[in-house]
C-alpha cells in the first residue's frame, strides 16, 4: 500500500510540478529528471565504493553492508542538496566526524523558537490546547528530520517538506536500481514487491535511470 | 502588542502547512486546510518514517544483490560492469 501510494503520488507529482515550477522554482526541486539522474550516478559511485571497501570477506553478513549502503545513499542524497538545507548539512557533518560524536548539533537559534511559539499561543488563546499538541508533534518531526531538533516552526516545516521530496527521489532511484539489479541477477531477490510490477512497470522504473554505460 | 508579528508568522505557517499538505499523501483533501494542522503534522511524521523504512529496506535489498555479485557468473559480470563503469 505504501509503495503504490508513493508511486502514484510521484506520477501525480510529475504533472503537478510541471505546472507549479513556473510559479516557484522550489517546487520542482528533487522532481526533475536531471536531478534524478545526478543522484542516480552519485548513488552508483557510492555503491561502488561500498563494494570495493568491503571486499569479499563477508558474503552474508549483511547488517554492516546494508548500513553502509544506507549511509552511502543518504550521503549521496545530502550532497545532491548542494548545501541548501540544514538536514543535508547535518547528514554530511555527522558522517565525517562520526568517531567523535554520534550527533552533531547544527547551530540553530533555539531561543527564538520558544518566543515565537509563545507569541502564537498568546495571540490565539482559543487554540491553546491545539498549539500545545502542535508543539509536541513538531518536536517529533524535528527529531525525524536530521539536524532539525531545535528549529523554529516555519523553518522546521520548510526543512521537512524539502526532506520529504528528497526522500521520495531517493526511494525512486533506489527502487529502480534494485529492480534492474534483481532482473539482471536472475531473481535471487524474487520480484521486488515494493516497486511496480516488473512487467508493467519497467518503463516507469527505468526511463529515469541513466543508461548503463 | 506583539499580535502583528505573530499574525505574520501564522500566515507563514499556514502557507507552509498547506505546502506540506500537498506533499503528504492521504492528506490532500481540499476542504480541511486549517482544522487539521495537528493531524497534518502527524501524517507528515508517519510519512517520513515510512519513507525512511523504505530506504532501509531498499538498502537491505541492494546489499543482498551486491553480495550476490561476488559469485562467478555471467550475470554477476554484468552487474559488476554496471557498477564499475
Amino acid at each position: 500500500m505504501e509503495a503504490e501510494s508513493s508511486t502514484s503520488n510521484q506520477q501525480r507529482k510529475r504533472k503537478r510540478s510541471a505546472s507549479e515550477s513556473s510559479e516557484k522554482p522550489a517546487q520542482s526541486t528533487w522532481r526533475t529528471d536531471k536531478e534524478h539522474r545526478l543522484y542516480s550516478s552519485k548513488l552508483l559511485e557510492a555503491l561502488r565504493r561500498v563494494r570495493s571497501g568491503s571486499g569479499s570477506s563477508s558474503p552474508r553478513t549483511d547488517p554492516p553492508r546494508s548500513r553502509a549502503v544506507r549511509e552511502a545513499a543518504d550521503r549521496a542524497l545530502a550532497i545532491s542538496a548542494r548545501g541548501r538545507t540544514r538536514w543535508s548539512r547535518a547528514i554530511l557533518s555527522s558522517r565525517s566526524i562520526k568517531l567523535k560524536s554520534n550527533r552533531i548539533r547544527v547551530p540553530c537559534p533555539a531561543r527564538p523558537k520558544r518566543t515565537e511559539l509563545e507569541r502564537i499561543q498568546s495571540a490565539a488563546d482559543q487554540e491553546k490546547k491545539k498549539s500545545v499538541v502542535l508543539q509536541s508533534k513538531a518536536k517529533v518531526l524535528g527529531r525525524l528530520v536530521p539536524g532539525c531538533k531545535k528549529l523554529s516552526f516555519p523553518t522546521l516545516l520548510e526543512e521537512a517538506s524539502d526532506y520529504i521530496k528528497a526522500l521520495e527521489m531517493q526511494v525512486k532511484a533506489m527502487s529502480a536500481l534494485t529492480e534492474i539489479l534483481s532482473m539482471i541477477g536472475g531473481g535471487t531477490e524474487g520480484a521486488p514487491g515494493m516497486v511496480q510490477d516488473a512487467g508493467a512497470g519497467t518503463s516507469t522504473g527505468t526511463d529515469s535511470m541513466p543508461p548503463p554505460a | 502588542m506583539s499580535s502583528r508579528r505573530s499574525r505574520i508568522s501564522e500566515e507563514e505557517i499556514n502557507e507552509l502547512i498547506s505546502k506540506l499538505q500537498s506533499l503528504v499523501p492521504e492528506s490532500r483533501r481540499r476542504g480541511s486546510n486549517r482544522a487539521s494542522a495537528t493531524k497534518l503534522l502527524k501524517e507528515t511524521c508517519n510519512y517520513i518514517k515510512s519513507l525512511q523504512r523504505e530506504v532501509d529496506d531498499l538498502s537491505d535489498r541492494l546489499s543482498d544483490l551486491m553480495a550476490g555479485m561476488d559469485n562467478n557468473s555471467a550475470q554477476a559480470d554484468i552487474i559488476r560492469s554496471l557498477l564499475s563503469s
